[in-house]
């Protein structure tokens, strides 16, 4: 992870300004900064997201591609993950250095997306044993501020929202062959529905409290931190801890009520984000990396 | 002799008979859900490891060792101010390294090494569980190397992994605040759903949800925490963790009497 390296006078006034509930940039604990998101930024996919929350700047692109089902879920198809840790973020990342972030990264998405609710799986099914759609969800890390996996998740929501999925139908010969065939209008395709996908919300332990959307310089402050996934109804899908610290069981219960907390408010605003950016259609003033 | 690959062709690949037989529907059977499973901890039976130790809880089998404290690569960095009780500054504070592997035959399907993402995530959640622990700032400019190897997976293999890899710690005399012990949990799917304590691997598979608690007995603290899957709401995963903190706390005397018996061992194997 990209490091700042903080005196101690910085980490004391961090530290003491958090115990009040008053956080350098004057939010407080719970609130988050000013996320910017952005859907259908790269032509290429079938869906994609810009997410920018501070410095932080997230970029994912949803790509559908046909194959053939796992053995065990004959009927359903599935998401693959990968996470490129680009060397603009910072020069740690240069090389393989971006790897060992990547890879916790993606296995966190795996672990998130790997319940029933989350995506509907069975949507994305063409025919049971075999072919089925696999959506490739690629996440690429631009610039990094603290507070990676957030920003992540809401990316990752926002792609799959924007994802179209051409509409496919099995034909069957008389002979027993079966073709794939296309529909012919470019613009009949299946989306999904991401009512049920978490976002994932990172509380880190500063001193005796914690604060949600943590800074570089605040994560520097915290030695342990907890990751909670909550879908928008407030069920909790994935809860992990980060960092080399370790944490009291009481707040372990505390941090997880603020995260469902504020779980639920994120979900709702960026519902509603979503919607109306839709909603602008496609005549909308497309901002792109120059905003 | 090895069979003659170019005219006899195989197929590319091969899966166990298993996954074809007719659902045989076994349901896991009902149990008390705190009920812990007996558990044979040893420590101190490898002789090339600095420390080792072997946990058998039901039929999930781990073998851990530790080696070092040796020089760190790439250690050249400069001080700063000295942490309190004369531990070393925190760009020299000594490294932890985890690694993970399961045998290719300890699950039901045969994997081939390297397993790829999922032993890569569970080394870090080692790592993250065993750092609280260990003393880094003590061994400055060096690096520990745990190893765990998962020769059966019974169920709860990461919590006996957990388990397995602070006691071998202890035994090869690294400075430790506190022993730290790992607990699995798993969730069973509607109806009822209950969460119950040390899984087997069949319960596992049945499972909506699954958890892993490692807790510092003595500190009260916890080390780690990684759990997934359809738990529901917080309130469940709480009762889930607490659940599983208990059963760390009823786990500890045991890890402490192995810890005593390989302390006599090896005292009455060394010349007095």
């Amino acid at each position: 992870m990209a490091s700042v390296s903080l005196s101690e006078a910085e980490k004391v006034y961090i530290v003491h300004g958090v115990q009040e509930d008053l956080r350098v940039d004057g939010r407080g604990c719970e609130d988050y900064r000013c996320v910017e998101v952005e859907t259908d930024v790269v032509s290429n996919t079938s869906g994609s997201a810009r997410v920018k929350l501070g410095h932080t700047d997230i970029l994912v692109g949803v790509k559908a591609e046909m194959g053939t089902p796992k053995l065990e879920k004959p009927d359903e198809g599935y998401l693959e993950f990968f996470v490129d840790c680009s060397a603009n973020a910072t020069p740690e990342f240069e090389g393989r250095g971006g790897d060992d972030l990547g890879t916790e990264i993606a296995n966190t998405l795996y672990r998130i997306f790997n319940n029933k609710s989350s995506v509907d799986l069975k949507s994305l099914c063409i025919s049971p044993r075999e072919h089925c759609w696999i959506l490739y969800v690629d996440v690429l890390l631009l610039e990094c501020d603290g507070n990676l996996f957030d920003t992540i998740c809401i990316a990752v929501k926002a792609a799959l929202f924007n994802t179209r999925i051409p509409r496919v139908r099995v034909l069957e010969d008389e002979e027993g062959s079966k073709d794939i065939e296309l529909s012919d209008d470019p613009y009949d395709c299946i989306r999904l529905s991401v009512e049920n996908v978490p976002c994932i919300v990172t509380l880190c332990k500063i001193g005796y409290r914690h604060v949600v959307d943590a800074t570089l310089q605040e994560e520097a402050c915290s030695l342990a931190s907890l990751l909670v996934s909550v879908t928008s109804t407030g069920v909790v899908t994935c809860m992990r801890k980060v960092g080399k610290g370790s944490l009291d069981p009481e707040s372990i219960f505390e941090m997880m009520e603020t995260g469902k907390r504020v779980g639920k408010v994120l979900h709702a605003s960026l519902q509603s984000v979503l919607h109306k950016e839709e909603s602008l259609g496609p005549k909308r003033q497309k901002v792109g990396f120059l905003g | 002799m090895p069979g003659d690959h170019r005219r006899i062709r195989g197929p590319e690949e091969s899966q166990p008979p298993q996954l074809y037989a007719a659902d045989e529907d076994e349901a896991p059977a009902a149990r008390d859900p705190t009920r812990l499973r007996p558990v044979y901890a040893r420590a101190g039976l490898l002789s090339q490891a600095k420390g080792s130790a072997y946990l058998e809880a039901g039929g999930t089998k781990v073998l851990c060792a530790v080696s070092g404290p040796r020089q760190a690569e790439g250690s050249e960095r400069g001080g700063g101010p000295a942490g309190a009780g004369g531990e070393a500054p925190a760009a020299l504070r000594g490294r932890l390294l985890c690694d993970f592997r399961r045998a290719p035959f300890a699950g039901r399907r045969r994997r081939a090494p390297p397993g790829g993402g999922e032993e890569r995530e569970l080394a870090l959640a080692l790592q993250e569980a065993l750092e609280p622990a260990v003393r880094l700032g003590r061994y400055p400019r060096a690096q520990l190397e745990v190893s765990a190897l998962l020769l059966e997976d019974g169920g709860s293999a990461l919590a006996a992994a957990l388990t397995a890899a602070a006691l071998a710690l202890a035994d090869a005399g690294v400075e430790m605040y506190d022993l730290v012990v790992g607990c699995g949990l798993s969730r069973t799917p509607e109806p009822a759903p209950t969460w119950l304590l040390d899984p087997t691997r069949l319960e596992e598979e049945h499972a909506a949800a699954g958890l892993t608690v490692a807790l510092m007995p003595v500190l009260n603290q916890v080390a780690g925490l990684l759990g997934s899957g359809e738990g529901g709401p917080t309130e469940s995963w709480a009762e889930a963790v607490r659940l599983g903190l208990e059963g760390c706390q009823r786990l500890y005397p045991v890890l402490q009497q192995c810890l005593v018996r390989a302390a006599r061992r090896r005292g009455a194997a060394a010349p007095s």
